[in-house]
């Protein structure tokens, strides 16, 4: 072809591009898709028809009806938590008896039979091996009976009918039903709630779930709660009512959280996250009965498993951290001390203390240890006797923690602030590098992790001045 | 240390009614905050990096394209009511436009050059590229579109705008349905005529919907009508038009009306009577699909065609979720929720159940 005709061609081609309209590549898709439709519906061979009042039918009316849609939903979800939260007690209880009170002696004598140096002693054993036994103890428990239990949920065909239901409110706060569902998630561990979030198409609903995610109160912060729930919340009524107004208040930092999720999803759609839901379609898969077996096997080895490994990976230098900053001394004071002086002024400000703000620094690995740290720096700072500097421990009984942290100068302000800021602080090491992981941005992942802890300050802030003006 | 010790010491000493100034402080940042929020667009004056002569001069080229477009003429008063911008900066840039050659002033009549022409509709092809990249590939709701595309013309360079042109598949329109120029200043002129002046029966479609001015525009895609869409007209009276689209009847105000224009069905488009949105559709109700809009565009049209929302399909209404929104739908077997606000794009038939189940 001659150079001129192609330029004609090419002309013509242009000029007709002005006539065909915007959507000639749509709707040529879409005809040869319809053929193909049709060709297959023409060819397909229907047994029998779909029965209309089958039992997958009434049960989709009951589980998704306006009625009993979200109380079925709330106890499901609480039932799964109880069973979660009681049946760990038992397991973790016996692996701490392991770990803590028969491994960690033998290993101590140990490596008194071979001569080490106590701080080398110490900075493995009482620091790194005490922090992985912890993390271990209190994390895999709780995980291994919420992540199959949450599956076998998600096997049946539950779970997208939560979605279903709950994207309403979603929806008005700009976000994608899916996120009910990430959101759940959270409460077993936040690193695998933020994994989750890949079920969720569009990148800019899926960012949100992820910043949020933080706010479902997880498995490592649930038993902060409980403590502190009980020593300080319990305590202002007579015996019978306290375990009942403790869970009142446990599961209300919960719902705030749940209040969280759905206040800032709301806001960073309207700011940093403009936009609508570009995207949303939900498959409702038909129920079917759960294979328990492969359940089991998945659950275990991909989420609890992967999560628990991750979160040994940050522990162990978190233990040794702890350990360092007890044992080395500037002067008269440990490190530790030091670090306390300074924060306190900073801590009361917001009703807290130097402890808490220390411990929450330190305890960045893995919120299980936030308590453990607590006490071991409460009696370090008060120069009691614990278990020895560095040496994290527990209390055989809530009266005798509640005693300790009264020493250490706590109140009910101080026990409602740290239960607020359990709930609103930044996420764990191992769900900071899983949101790096997913987004693959740092950018975003320093807003998620800063966010929660800068609207903690400041709801800590001002719960702290409205109790001050009402004393 | 020594600083949080004494900031310490001095919120101590303060009466604790002051503490009470702390929570009325942060509750007036809020409310600074929210009015920000709420008249950002009229407050972008005191913003001094938004009217750089740059931008001064691009708006006032494309302001003489249009009205050189409608052949009218304009004098210093008018570009700067139309701006809002004062008559004294308007003249000084003028000045420096008329240097370099992008207008002509002839008496109190400002008119484009050849380069000023060309300027205009390069600044054009970014406006109306950046309004179709906005449809295609984010989530903005489209009432943001024109804002959004208002500073960005400004913002980039011609080879960006190449690029998003090829990125973009060479759309040749925006999504208001207007033309985009090409890269040459080639762009055919608009043959709609408005929605106002049609008899009544006639059918048609709305090939453009003008985005300016926005309370005019707000109020016609609450109506929910797109380009695109089949029109019939059911009354043309001197103040107002009532027509039906997609299974509604409208009614819109003439000075609203005229903002639409359409054009009669082609030899292959024939109106379908009963074509409705699938959001009308009741629980137990069945229904044939007709097509999607073309208002749903980018990923979320692949994604309902992907799931099986195809011309020809059968489908029923299933049950509603707790606020009747998601809906969840059965066709082929399967069991999909949507909400409303995209059942709406999809446009169906309401038919009696076949057993068959064939067309």
């Amino acid at each position: 072809m001659k150079e001129e005709d192609t330029q004609d061609l090419l002309d013509l081609a242009s000029e007709l591009r002005w006539e065909v309209g915007e959507n000639f590549h749509d709707t040529l898709v879409e005809g040869i898709y319809a053929d193909a439709a049709q060709i297959a519906q023409k060819t397909e061979i229907k047994q029998g028809e779909p029965n209309p009042y089958s039992f997958e039918r009434k049960l989709d009316q009951v589980l998704t009806s306006k009625k009993y849609g979200f109380p079925i939903m709330i106890l499901i979800l609480s039932i799964i938590l109880w069973l979660t939260i009681q049946g760990a007690n038992y397991p973790s209880g016996l692996l701490a008896n392991f770990f803590l009170e028969f491994l960690h002696p033998i290993l101590k004598t140990g490596a008194t039979h071979i001569g080490l140096p106590w701080w080398l002693d110490g900075f493995l054993i009482d620091g790194v091996y005490l922090a992985l036994g912890w993390v271990i103890s209190v994390m895999l428990p709780p995980m291994a009976i919420f992540f199959p239990m949450f599956t076998l949920l998600e096997d049946f065909g539950y779970l997208p009918r939560v979605a279903f239901n709950l994207d309403s409110l979603f929806k008005k706060s700009g976000a994608h039903g899916k996120q009910a569902l990430t959101m759940s998630m959270g409460w077993g561990c936040n690193a695998a709630g933020v994994v989750a979030t890949r079920i969720i198409d569009s990148p800019r609903e899926r960012l949100i779930a992820i910043i949020t995610n933080n706010f479902s109160l997880c498995n490592g912060r649930w038993p902060t709660q409980i403590l502190i729930a009980t020593i300080f919340i319990g305590a202002l009524v007579p015996d019978g009512l306290s375990s009942l107004l403790a869970s009142i208040a446990v599961i209300g930092v919960a719902l705030l959280g749940v209040g969280f999720t759905f206040l800032s999803s709301w806001m960073l759609s309207k700011t940093l996250l403009k936009g609508e839901v570009s995207t949303f379609a939900l498959e409702l898969p038909p129920y079917r009965p759960p294979n328990l077996w492969t359940t089991l096997y998945t659950s275990l080895i991909d989420r609890t498993l992967i999560v628990l490994w991750r979160a040994m990976v940050f522990a162990a230098p978190a233990g040794a951290v702890i350990w360092l900053i007890s044992n080395i001394y500037v002067g008269d004071l440990s490190l530790a001390n030091i670090t306390i002086d300074w924060m306190d002024g900073f801590g009361l400000f917001f009703g807290l203390n130097g402890v808490i703000l220390l411990a929450y620094v330190v305890a960045i690995p893995a919120n299980e240890i936030v308590i453990p740290t607590i006490l071991m720096l409460t009696v370090a700072h008060l120069n009691l006797i614990g278990a020895g500097d560095g040496v994290m421990f527990e209390l055989e009984s809530t009266t005798e923690t509640a005693a300790l942290l009264r020493a250490g100068g706590w109140t009910l302000l101080t026990g409602i602030n740290l239960m607020l800021f359990s709930l609103l602080h930044n996420p764990c090491s191992t769900t900071i590098y899983t949101i790096y992981q997913e987004t693959k941005s740092w950018k975003w992942t320093v807003f998620a992790s800063i966010m929660p802890v800068v609207l903690g300050f400041l709801v800590t802030f001002l719960v702290t001045q409205i109790w001050q003006v009402f004393h | 240390m020594s600083l949080f010790l004494e900031m310490k010491q001095l919120f101590a000493a303060m009466p604790p009614l002051l503490n009470l100034g702390y929570v009325l402080l942060v509750f007036s940042i809020l409310l600074v905050v929210f009015i920000l929020k709420k008249y950002q667009y009229s407050l972008r004056w005191l913003l001094p990096f938004k009217n750089t002569e740059k931008s001064i001069t691009e708006d006032l080229l494309k302001q003489l394209y249009h009205v050189a477009s409608s052949r009218r003429t304009t004098d210093f008063k008018m570009l700067s009511g139309a701006l809002k911008i004062p008559e004294r900066k308007i003249l000084k840039i003028v000045e420096s436009m008329t240097q370099n050659g992008l207008i002509k002033i002839s008496g109190s009549h400002i008119t484009l050059t050849e380069t000023g022409r060309n300027y205009a509709l390069s600044i054009i092809r970014i406006h109306r590229l950046w309004e179709k990249y906005l449809s295609e590939k984010t989530g903005f709701d489209k009432s943001l579109w024109h804002d959004l595309a208002e500073t960005k013309e400004h913002q980039l360079s011609n080879e960006e705008a190449e690029q998003l042109y090829e990125e973009l598949g060479r759309p040749r329109f925006d999504p208001h349905g207007d033309p985009i120029p090409t890269a040459l200043g080639e762009m055919i002129s608009e043959t709609g005529t408005s929605i106002a002046g049609i008899p009544k029966d006639t059918v048609a479609k709305i090939i453009h919907i003008e985005d300016e001015p926005r309370s005019i525009y707000r109020q016609i895609i609450k109506e929910k009508l797109h380009i695109g869409a089949h029109v019939k007209i059911l009354a043309s009276e001197n103040h107002h038009v009532i027509f039906e689209s997609e299974g509604h009847s409208i009614q819109l105000s003439t000075v609203v009306a005229s903002n639409i224009q359409v054009v009669p069905l082609s030899s292959q488009e024939v109106y379908e009577e009963g074509k409705v949105r699938l959001s009308s559709l009741i629980e137990g109700e069945h229904a044939t699909i007709l097509g999607i809009s073309t208002e749903c565009r980018g990923a979320n049209r692949r994604r309902l065609l992907d799931l099986g929302f195809i011309k020809g399909t059968l489908l029923t209404l299933e049950y509603m979720g707790p606020n009747q929104n998601p809906r969840a739908y059965r066709l082929r077997n399967t069991l999909i929720a949507l909400r409303n606000d995209q059942a709406d794009f999809i446009l169906i038939e309401k038919t009696q159940y076949d057993r068959t189940g064939s067309l």
